[in-house]
């Protein structure tokens, strides 16, 4: 596997002018080494080879497992979990209840089971998004002259003068308590760091002996960044959208704690733990097995961001 | 030197400006009448009107924040609709525990993450640096209030070795002079209530401190193998150095420079994360305010903590770099030539 910053055309895979262009063939050169997906496929290939330790391979596997719980969780969940049962409230973990039930009688791994799919797929749209939006406002930011670039840093720098907690908290607030709008203001919280990181990475790959020789054969800033730049600089924003899943986890969790994630009924893993703190010395089953799924889930996405850094990051690469 | 630092001022004034400008107009998207939670749920028709008035929320929105703008420059927040007292005299009581809170939690922090960190990098590989690998992972992963939660039920309500909640025991609350709860029981000259300030603030702190401990302690280790690698770390050995003098003197000062840095930015951010904890152990710190605040739709005191949150959280920044530029002369060339990218 050749990890060099080659340029893109060069390893494209050999494909005639006449050969039909099919979706699966479009994913396939998406995911080759030479592709925009090509750091992601590098990245994930040999998780599993001699060169993986026992605890990367551990955090690789359980990372899989909670993507796993999260889309399939609402359909192997053994109660309903909106379902109130006064009767048994606050039942203790036993054979019916593997993790008891909270104040209301709903079992609690239904609920941690159906919060998997709310916490987590939430917590990947966020990054998703943010990176994807950080990325474009970067390529902007690059291609625009000088006042423009340093216009929207600045507004990168403002953004950046608060602490993403608060200022995701007032936007969240802002705009009402509902999963989509904690999505929307975890985004504004996030994107300055991404743009700012990538817009560096950027200026340092446009001056590059092979961009330089693009440039000098009469192609324009515009395709030059789009196929020249772009692509040897994604493995660089892999590494940080992966390190960024596990913060943003936890950054939602804490905002659901505090009241202004999804509302009430829904099960949401921060949201839980705010609901059985008050029981904590009478019933510590209610908050203590959704701060676990938490702790858990922040710690195999961020081992998984490590492993995934060590493989794509250039100036480790060596290294190894 | 000088003119740097001007400009670097002049951009972190902008920065706060423009934090304060968005959370305004965001404040006025709130859906709901500021004025009817100022005048209070059983007002009538012509309260909520006069609330209005007093408030000035009768004005065009442009017009509120020329007004706010004007009034905040001269040190003026304008009044709590929650509390009814002004929002500066709100913050100058609530700012102290909150800053407590955090240097504390930065004292832990270096007292404990750093020479685990050194340990682990001198033991590479053996059993001690593998356990205390496992627990900078751990530390990093669990979310802070639940840690607050957890280490409240064991220690305080299980064991009972440290107070559940608050800033003081009922009647040991030092007389206010500075606002810092630690300070003012030194000045009033009483031992128990400095214990009992103190005792209050360890476990917040604690909770607190877990992820950034887990950053500062690996930062060091990774540091620290690098510079045990060394030839002048070799050289010290085989001059007859002992393995403390190659650690402390050789190793850990290398790497100080960057855990400084790390310390100086996370200041900011225990300034967010604070907010969760103190929620947890009704703390009546800047977090808990904010939480309220907002939970209340009470503008202006969202606008004061934001304010204030920001301006530590720049000043931080603003130091780290200064404190950077003053100690390390490579950073010093890069900034000072304006070559940076």
């Amino acid at each position: 596997m050749t990890l060099t910053s080659t340029p893109p055309e060069a390893e494209a895979p050999e494909i005639g002018a006449d050969t039909p262009r099919t979706p699966a063939r479009r994913a396939y050169e998406w995911l080759t080494p030479a592709g925009l997906g090509g750091g992601i496929s590098r990245g994930l290939r040999g998780l599993f080879g001699r060169h993986t330790g026992a605890l990367d391979r551990s955090a690789v596997v359980v990372s899989i497992l909670l993507v796993a719980i999260a889309i399939i969780g609402p359909f192997v969940a053994p109660y309903d979990p909106y379902l109130a049962v006064p009767a048994d409230a606050l039942l203790p973990p036993g054979s019916q209840h593997w993790m008891g039930t909270d104040d209301a009688g709903r079992d609690v791994l239904s609920r941690l089971l159906v919060g998997a799919g709310t916490t987590l797929l939430a917590a990947v749209a966020v990054v998703l998004i943010s990176t994807i939006v950080g990325v474009l406002v970067a390529c902007v930011a690059v291609l625009s002259p000088r006042g423009v670039d340093a216009t929207i840093m600045r507004i990168c720098d403002i953004f950046m003068a608060l602490p993403a907690m608060v200022l995701a908290l007032g936007i969240a607030a802002a705009l009402g308590p509902s999963l989509g709008s904690v999505v929307l203001a975890m985004v504004i919280a996030m994107w300055p760091g991404t743009t700012r990181l990538v817009r560096g990475i950027l200026r340092v790959t446009m001056n590059a002996a092979y961009v330089e020789s693009a440039r000098v054969n009469g192609i324009g800033r515009f395709p030059t960044l789009v196929r020249h730049v772009l692509p040897n600089s994604l493995d660089s924003v892999y590494v940080q959208a992966s390190m960024e899943i596990s913060g943003a986890v936890v950054l939602m969790a804490g905002l659901a704690y505090l009241g202004v994630g999804a509302p009430p009924p829904s099960a949401d893993w921060g949201a839980m733990v705010a609901q059985g703190r008050e029981y904590i010395t009478t019933a510590w089953w209610v908050a203590t097995f959704p701060g676990l799924a938490i702790t858990v889930a922040a710690i195999a996405f961020g081992l998984l961001g490590d492993v995934i850094r060590v493989r794509l990051d250039p100036s480790l690469r060596r290294k190894r | 030197m000088a003119t740097y630092i001007a400009k670097r001022l002049g951009l972190a004034l902008l920065s706060v400006w423009g934090v304060i400008t968005i959370v305004f107009f965001m404040t006025k998207l709130i859906p709901g009448d500021a004025a009817r939670v100022a005048a209070g749920r059983t007002a009538t028709a012509e309260q909520v009107e006069q609330a209005r008035q007093r408030l000035g929320l009768d004005l065009p929105v442009i017009e509120q924040y020329f007004l706010f703008l004007g009034k905040a420059v001269r040190g003026d927040l304008g009044e709590s609709a929650s509390t009814h007292q002004s929002v500066v005299s709100d913050l100058a009581n609530t700012v102290p525990t909150t800053l407590q809170l955090v240097v504390v939690t930065m004292l832990l922090t270096v007292v404990i993450a750093v020479p685990l960190g050194a340990l682990s990098a001198a033991l590479r590989d053996r059993a001690p640096d593998v356990s205390a690998r496992i627990l900078f992972v751990l530390a990093g992963g669990v979310p802070v209030f639940w840690l607050a939660i957890l280490l409240q039920w064991v220690f305080a309500s299980n064991l009972g070795w440290f107070p559940i909640s608050g800033a003081n025991s009922f009647g040991m609350s030092p007389p206010s002079v500075t606002g810092f709860t630690l300070v003012d029981s030194l000045i009033a000259g009483s031992p128990a209530m400095f214990g009992d300030s103190l005792a209050h603030v360890i476990l917040p702190a604690l909770a607190l401190s877990a992820p950034f401990m887990s950053t500062i302690a690996r930062n060091v280790r990774s540091n620290m193998i690098g510079a045990l690698d060394t030839d002048y770390v070799s050289f010290a050995i085989s001059k007859g150095a002992g393995p403390y003098r190659v650690v402390v003197h050789h190793g850990l000062r290398s790497t100080m420079g960057s855990t400084l840095t790390l310390l100086g930015m996370q200041f900011g951010w225990m300034m967010g994360a604070a907010l969760l904890v103190e929620s947890v152990f009704a703390l009546p710190g800047i977090g808990t305010y904010l939480n309220q605040a907002v939970l209340n739709q009470d503008t202006f005191a969202v606008l004061g903590c934001v304010l204030v949150i920001g301006i530590v959280f720049t000043v931080a920044s603003l130091v780290v770099e200064v404190v950077q530029i003053w100690t390390d002369p490579r950073v010093r060339q890069s900034h000072l030539t304006g070559a940076q990218a």
